[in-house]
């Protein structure tokens, strides 16, 4: 059965079903108990299932995920809750040096099946400090998983494959996301997490993103078409591994290269994935590849320049004509 | 009066051009269609012509400059003291737009510049006698990756391969230069140089490239022709217009040669217009007579008077050549031509064309596009042909009346 839900209620009924299926899931983070959730992901399950699996913490994220870390180690399944990623800066030694480390260092006598979601991106006015994207400081651990769902259905689907899992896996979410609306079928058989997936068919250029940027680069994409030029669109699901073949098969028929990210352009997530897909498909290039990215400065707090210093539809639309243009 | 002579375009891709050299000195006397000037552009160097009579005057460019298209090089004044009234060059600096690349050269390729009053294309183009290699010449040209690996697949040599508004080749340029068909090695015979075609030129040679994949067959036959030479004379018609009535009325009565192939169906279309070769300097145009079946003779003599008229003053439009159906090609002026066939243009079906007259009769050839016409479909289309030709009197002014 399709429903049309919230994001927030798909993270929420794959919690719910995960709680359900295996007592040893336990979710963690501040106000994800008696309150719900700051987006309400966990909306209704601490009445369901007890402060002993939905567990409130004090503000420390580093000694709560570092908790959560230590749980993993001895046969819990974790599920830890940050409020944004930028908060997730105290919780960087528990994630980069004991999850991502430890089955490694412990020869795999450790399993680590650990979750740390959190959203990233640039929200409405929450300034600098609470407006980073940070995904390219995660995308560099060996390690971690990073799954980056644009829509109910993948948030539901990966966030179940990231419980299941006994790998560290990080779900990046996105701020505007948690209320946007998209179907949902629970029954529907999942991808592999790390699966991208062409959102949009086109012969003419092949843009790649993922999170908030996909519905910006769909709505550029169909500006597009009244200019003649077909972009096709495609949501990389997951930062870490990248799914290259969907992405490889894509240059083989369109020879053109958008990366679309909201992250800053300087050492980002775009950069990687041009630069992974120029060594695989350099005989396929017929231009060199281009980013669509954030402006090099902390995001502002006024609104206009806000919204400014983000990619917008006419940025991507004028990209894409001048990369279609020769 | 000062005429400006402008840096003229003389390639699609050229966005600058180099003078090499002014052939002519302030003060000197040009008339129109005098190579003034030599310009290098992006493939050769060419000439650059005087379009009035009159005096070279400056300021002038500077020689051995890159200049933006469209630039003032130069005037052509009407007096030699207006000539020299204003002498000097132009500042390099003022000639170059804002944000156009300046070229550089260096010393070495400036040592190597024939400064001979001749410049030849060989500069230009890729010389094959240096001992630099064949693919570091490659590897010299802007291409992208994708480009590349379809030249080589497709055996294009980038370096004949024109560049795309950024000065890159692109798969597309690659493509087009493969369908454009080879393209013949210059740099194995003697010197050359570049006449740019002229726009009808181009467009003829465009328009017989694309006649390439017409299966044509032709039929000939040698019909009375003294007739119709006699009705002409008798009534002061023009023997071409009779020939295009008598075309007209042969399609009327064999409609499928009215038609044009499309991959979707055959167009069958409502109405003969005829278009008629006519040699012109440097070509040829098509001026068509509408509706040639049904129109009275006199108003399409009318029609034809005023076409020649346009094709001598050359004002000729497209609502003039355009669009015939059926076409009539004559090359009977020409008394030792005794037959020759014609190329199907596109928008056609059929094309008739004629020899000259040997003993009262003509040689006609009716080239035809086999998809939509037939062998015996030309045979009968001039025996119709035939019959309108003996008794041409009848046959062609009465049927005007009828309609």
């Amino acid at each position: 059965m399709v429903e049309q839900v919230y994001y927030w209620q798909a993270l929420n009924r794959a919690l719910d079903i995960e709680l359900a299926a295996d007592e040893s899931v336990i979710v963690l983070g501040e106000d994800v108990g008696l309150f719900g959730g700051s987006y309400r992901v966990t909306d209704g399950l601490y009445a369901k299932y007890g402060e002993w699996r939905l567990r409130d913490t004090p503000i420390s994220e580093g000694s709560f995920t570092g908790l959560a870390v230590g749980a993993a180690m001895v046969g819990l399944r974790p599920v830890v809750e940050l409020m944004t990623i930028n908060f997730a800066l105290l919780a960087l030694d528990p994630i980069i040096n004991m999850a991502a480390k430890v089955p490694f260092m412990s020869g795999g006598q450790f399993p680590m099946p650990l979750v740390v979601r959190m959203p990233g991106g640039v929200a409405k006015q929450l300034a600098a400090q609470h407006s980073q994207r940070l995904e390219q400081t995660l995308m560099n651990v060996p390690g971690l998983r990073i799954a980056v769902p644009a829509t109910p259905q993948d948030a539901y689907w990966q966030l179940r494959q990231a419980i299941r899992s006994d790998e560290p896996i990080i779900i990046l979410e996105h701020e505007l996301l948690y209320f946007s609306k998209g179907p949902l079928e629970v029954g529907l058989e999942a991808p592999p997490m790390h699966r991208a997936q062409v959102r949009r068919e086109g012969t003419d250029l092949s843009i790649v993103t993922y999170s908030g940027m996909l519905d910006v680069s769909l709505r550029a994409a169909e500006q597009l078409t009244e200019k003649g030029i077909e972009a096709e669109v495609i949501d990389l699901r997951s930062l870490r591994p990248i799914d290259w073949d969907t992405c490889s098969a894509s240059l083989e028929k369109t020879h053109r290269l958008l990366v679309v990210e909201e992250d800053s352009r300087f050492a980002g997530a775009g950069a990687e994935i041009a630069a992974g897909l120029t060594e695989r498909c350099f005989f396929n290039l017929d231009a060199a590849p281009q980013r669509v990215a954030a402006l090099e400065l902390p995001i502002p707090f006024n609104a206009s320049l806000e919204a400014a210093s983000i990619p917008r539809i006419a940025d991507i639309i004028a990209a894409a004509e001048k990369l279609c243009s020769p | 009066m000062r005429e400006a002579i402008i840096l003229p375009t003389l390639s699609d891709t050229m966005e600058t051009g180099r003078l090499v050299q002014w052939l002519k000195q302030v003060g000197d006397s040009v008339k129109k269609g005098d190579v003034l000037a030599e310009v290098e552009t992006d493939k050769a160097v060419m000439d650059v012509e005087a379009f009035h009579d009159g005096y070279l005057a400056g300021p002038l460019s500077q020689a051995d400059s890159d200049i933006p298209v469209g630039t003032v090089i130069g005037y052509i004044s009407d007096s030699p003291e207006q000539a020299h009234e204003d002498q000097g060059s132009i500042p390099e600096k003022t000639t170059v737009a804002k944000g156009m690349p300046v070229g550089k050269t260096t010393t070495k390729e400036l040592n190597q510049r024939d400064t001979s009053p001749v410049a030849t294309a060989k500069q230009a183009v890729p010389d094959t006698d240096t001992s630099v290699p064949v693919s570091s010449q490659q590897s010299g040209i802007k291409a992208s990756p994708y480009a590349r690996g379809l030249a080589r697949e497709l055996g294009i040599e980038l370096h004949q391969v024109s560049t795309a508004s950024d000065g890159i080749i692109h798969a597309p340029q690659v493509l087009s230069a493969a369908l454009a068909g080879p393209v013949p090695n210059l740099d194995a015979g003697p010197a050359y140089r570049y006449k740019l075609f002229t726009t009808m030129h181009k467009a003829v040679a465009n328009n017989m490239i694309a006649t390439l994949s017409t299966p044509t067959f032709r039929v000939s036959a040698r019909l009375s022709f003294t007739p119709l030479k006699d009705l002409a004379h008798e009534q002061q018609q023009s023997v071409t217009l009779l020939l295009a009535r008598a075309c007209a009325l042969c399609v009327q009565k064999h409609p499928h040669f009215n038609a044009v192939y499309t991959p979707r169906a055959m167009a069958m279309r409502e109405q003969v217009d005829v278009g008629i070769a006519v040699d012109i300097p440097g070509g040829l145009v098509t001026p068509v007579l509408r509706d040639a079946a049904r129109r009275p003779l006199d108003e399409l003599n009318d029609d034809w008077r005023i076409l020649r008229d346009k094709v001598k003053r050359n004002r000729l439009g497209p609502d003039d050549y355009q669009g015939a159906t059926f076409y009539l090609s004559n090359l009977g002026v020409f008394e030792q031509v005794t037959h020759f066939d014609a190329i199907v243009p596109p928008g056609a079906a059929a094309i008739l064309s004629l020899g000259a007259e040997q003993d009262g009769k003509v040689e006609f050839t009716l080239s035809c596009d086999h998809r939509v016409v037939f062998g015996a479909d030309a045979a009968r289309f001039l025996a119709t042909l035939s019959q309108l030709l003996d008794n041409p009197k009848d046959s062609l002014c009465d049927a005007a009346k009828d309609q």
